[in-house]
C-alpha cells in the first residue's frame, strides 16, 4: 500500500509516518507543498493521501480539488488545525474521505487510516 | 476580544500539551493584558490573522521546551530547523483550533518564525496584546493574542 503524506510541517510529517507504521504499507511518500502532491500523486496513484490545509503556495482544498480531478476514488483523509465545522463539511462535499482535527491523537488517526482502508 | 474569546485559546492550548502526554499537565496562569513590549522569548511562531477580525496569535517559547516536546514526538536528532518547524506548527495549530469558536471567517496565514526575541511583525496599533502564560515542565512560554 502506498502512502502520501502532505504537510508543510516536517515534525508533522514524520509524526504521521510513525504513528501510521505497519506492514501495511510498503511505500511513503512525503510532500511539503500542495504542488509537489499533486505532482506525486499524479505520477503514483497513491492508496491513501493524509492532507493539510494550510500551506504555503497552493492550500489543501485546491490541492484536493486536483486529486480527485486525477483520481474521484481517491482516499484523503484531512489533518488539519482549522477546528470549524464549516471547513470539515466542505472538505467531505470536495470528496474527502475523512477528517482529523490537529493535534494529532495518533489512536484516533490509525482508526481512520483503519476505516480508509476497509473500504 | 473578550474572556470567553480568550477561554478558546487556554483550551486550545490544554488540548495540545495534553496531546503530547496526558499525566504531564499543562499549568496556565492568569492571562494579562501587556500594552508596551511583547514578551517574545528563543523562538516565536507567528500566525498572522485576517476576515472579520485582523491581527495576530503567536506562540513564544525558549529552545529548551520546544526540544522536550520534539522528545516526546519522538525526533532525533533535534536540530534549529527542526525547532523552527515546531513552534510554527504550534502556533498554527493554537490559531487553526480558535476557528472552532471564531468560524471559516478567522482566517489564518502559514507560520512565520522569529528567533532571538526579535520580531518583525506590523501588529495592528488598535490591537490589545492579551499574554497567556503557559508552564509545562518547569518551562515557560507565551501565547500572544493580538487581534481587533
Amino acid at each position: 500500500m502506498k502512502l502520501l503524506i502532505v504537510d508543510d510541517s516536517s515534525v508533522v510529517r514524520r509524526a504521521i509516518e510513525r504513528d501510521l507504521e505497519s506492514g501495511e504499507i510498503t511505500e511513503v511518500d512525503q510532500a511539503a507543498t500542495g504542488e509537489d502532491a499533486v505532482r506525486l500523486y499524479g505520477a503514483k496513484l497513491h492508496d491513501v493521501v493524509t492532507l493539510d490545509i494550510t500551506m504555503p503556495g497552493m492550500d489543501g482544498l485546491t490541492c484536493l480539488d486536483k486529486i480527485i480531478e486525477i483520481n474521484p476514488e481517491a482516499r484523503v483523509l484531512i489533518i488539519s488545525a482549522l477546528r470549524d465545522k464549516a471547513t470539515a463539511i466542505d472538505a467531505i462535499k470536495r470528496g474527502a474521505s475523512g477528517f482529523l482535527c490537529k493535534p494529532i491523537n495518533p489512536s484516533e488517526l490509525k482508526e481512520a487510516f483503519d476505516l480508509l482502508i476497509e473500504d | 476580544m473578550n474572556d470567553q474569546d480568550i477561554q478558546v485559546f487556554i483550551s486550545g492550548i490544554r488540548r495540545y500539551f495534553e496531546s503530547l502526554r496526558k499525566d504531564l499537565k499543562v499549568v496556565i496562569e492568569p492571562p494579562f493584558i501587556k500594552e508596551d513590549e511583547k514578551p517574545f522569548l528563543e523562538y516565536t511562531g507567528i500566525i498572522g490573522i485576517s476576515g472579520k477580525t485582523r491581527g495576530a496569535v503567536c506562540f513564544t517559547a525558549n529552545g529548551v521546551m520546544l526540544e522536550n516536546i520534539l522528545r516526546f514526538l519522538n525526533e532525533a536528532p533535534i536540530n534549529g530547523e527542526l525547532i523552527c518547524d515546531l513552534v510554527g506548527e504550534i502556533a498554527n495549530t493554537l490559531s487553526g483550533n480558535a476557528r472552532e469558536e471564531f468560524g471559516r471567517d478567522f482566517l489564518i496565514s502559514v507560520p512565520v518564525v522569529s528567533t532571538g526575541g526579535e520580531v518583525r511583525f506590523r501588529f495592528p496599533k488598535e490591537c490589545r496584546n492579551y499574554v497567556i502564560p503557559i508552564i509545562w515542565q518547569t518551562e515557560k512560554a507565551y501565547l500572544l493574542v493580538c487581534l481587533t
